[in-house]
């Protein structure tokens, strides 16, 4: 092995257990300064990579059932007694005769952004724990960018924040803690709707509200969460500011 | 469910992940440079950990199994969102905080230059110094040959070493024995 080769070698891995390197640097003072000099660049290397680490904020963990599919966690709304069938049927009439004057299937594109919504809320199913977790501020505001959208971070506590793409636009999707369950929050700052679309399906129960030049989904997983998804929608449409 | 075997295996889990945290903080946190979003891919990768748990045959294999583990959802997480080139001038205040002052003019100045290499030099770099990890293990890891990580890694420190020799900053070389 020449100084060259060494020299190349040393820079890959200062800890010489390279063949060869043992048997060259103790006849080579030129090449052992320079393994030094190099030990002591990763030395300055390991101090720059040791950045502060949050506490760590341990997910709240769901059972497992015998089998090995996760299940959830008892749910904290269990503890309320179960309003009656009528109600949530009342609730469930009265948000779809307020909201909804157009359903989803008679415009293709409302009819393809609720469908898109629709398969990511399948898709996405581990976002909906049941955790009194709050997500932190920083990883809040890198999900919801300011130079796009902003709203209220106090509208619940938000336990979820990831950017996703619906319709090729990356946006913020977020899970806030419902009275009766995870409500998830999608905001779509560049989906222009003119009725509000109900969506429908398996673990799915929600709507798709327009806001100014924009929309928002909230979504639940069942139909006795529709009064408090027509609350927080309420709520997030006085909030939510589109700035692009 | 067996409750016994379920508080085993939750012990077994709070047991290893605190030990690991910094590590798979840190490693998240120098892929996707962002701190905030570093919290949001290692909350994510534990509930993955957590519910793949079972394959976890020996402890020792933990820091590697959730370093993959980490990766993947870092992967997962710019799939989605198809980050803009970082200009170091226009960072947003949770990157910033990356490369905030340490009172250490050399480390400040490694840093902000580690933030700016690429992810192909990069990686390997956290790899080695920071996780300890082998040629062999860092190949492994990222599906890349050998040559190719030995490469990286001296392509990298070159660059490092040209910021600091250009800044005037010095590290101390050792005593060469």
């Amino acid at each position: 092995m020449n100084c060259d080769e060494y020299r190349a070698a040393i820079a890959g891995d200062p800890a010489e257990s390279f063949p060869g390197g043992a048997e060259h640097s103790p006849g080579c003072e030129d090449c052992r300064g320079y393994r030094e000099e190099l030990r002591a660049l990763d030395e300055c290397i390991a101090r720059a990579l040791a950045i502060d680490v949050p506490e760590l904020r341990m997910p709240e963990l769901p059972a497992v059932q015998a089998g090995d599919n996760v299940v959830r966690i008892k749910a904290p709304w269990s503890r309320f007694k179960s309003p009656p069938l009528w109600a949530g049927v009342a609730a469930a009439v009265a948000l779809v005769a307020l909201l909804v004057t157009r359903g989803p299937g008679s415009d293709v594109e409302s009819r393809q952004l609720a469908e898109q919504i629709m398969a990511h809320m399948d898709h996405e199913q581990a976002s909906r724990q049941v955790t009194s977790v709050p997500v932190s501020a920083q990883a809040l505001g890198a999900v919801v960018d300011p130079k796009v959208s902003t709203m209220d971070p106090d509208i619940g506590l938000i336990t979820y924040a990831m950017s996703c793409v619906i319709n090729g636009n990356t946006v913020p999707h977020l899970v806030i803690q419902g009275e009766r369950g995870p409500v998830t929050l999608i905001l779509l700052p560049d989906e222009t709707i003119d009725k509000a679309i109900r969506l429908s399906g398996v673990n799915v129960q929600g709507v798709i509200l327009p806001v100014g030049s924009g929309s928002i989904a909230v979504i639940g997983e069942r139909e006795d969460q529709l009064e408090e998804i027509g609350e927080i929608g309420r709520r997030l449409s006085e909030t939510v500011h589109w700035n692009i | 469910m067996n409750t016994s075997a379920d508080f085993e295996r939750r012990q077994r889990f709070e047991r290893l992940v605190p030990a690991l945290h910094a590590v798979l903080y840190r490693y998240a946190a120098w892929l996707c440079r962002d701190p905030g979003i570093a919290e949001v891919v290692v909350q994510e990768s534990l509930l993955r950990a957590w519910k793949s748990f079972d394959s976890l045959r020996e402890d020792d294999a933990a820091k590697q199994w959730l370093l993959t583990i980490v990766r993947r959802e870092n992967a997962r997480y710019f799939e989605r969102k198809n980050p803009d080139m970082v200009d170091i001038d226009e960072l947003s205040p949770s990157q910033a905080a990356m490369i905030a002052d340490t009172g250490e003019p050399d480390v400040d100045e490694i840093r902000e230059a580690i933030y700016e290499l690429e992810d192909d030099y990069r990686e390997p770099l956290v790899l080695q110094v920071l996780m300890g990890y082998s040629t062999r293990e860092i190949a492994d890891h990222m599906g890349i040959k050998p040559g190719a990580v030995l490469t990286r890694l001296h392509r990298a420190r070159l660059k490092l070493k040209a910021v600091i020799d250009a800044s005037g900053c010095r590290v101390a070389a050792r005593d060469s024995g």
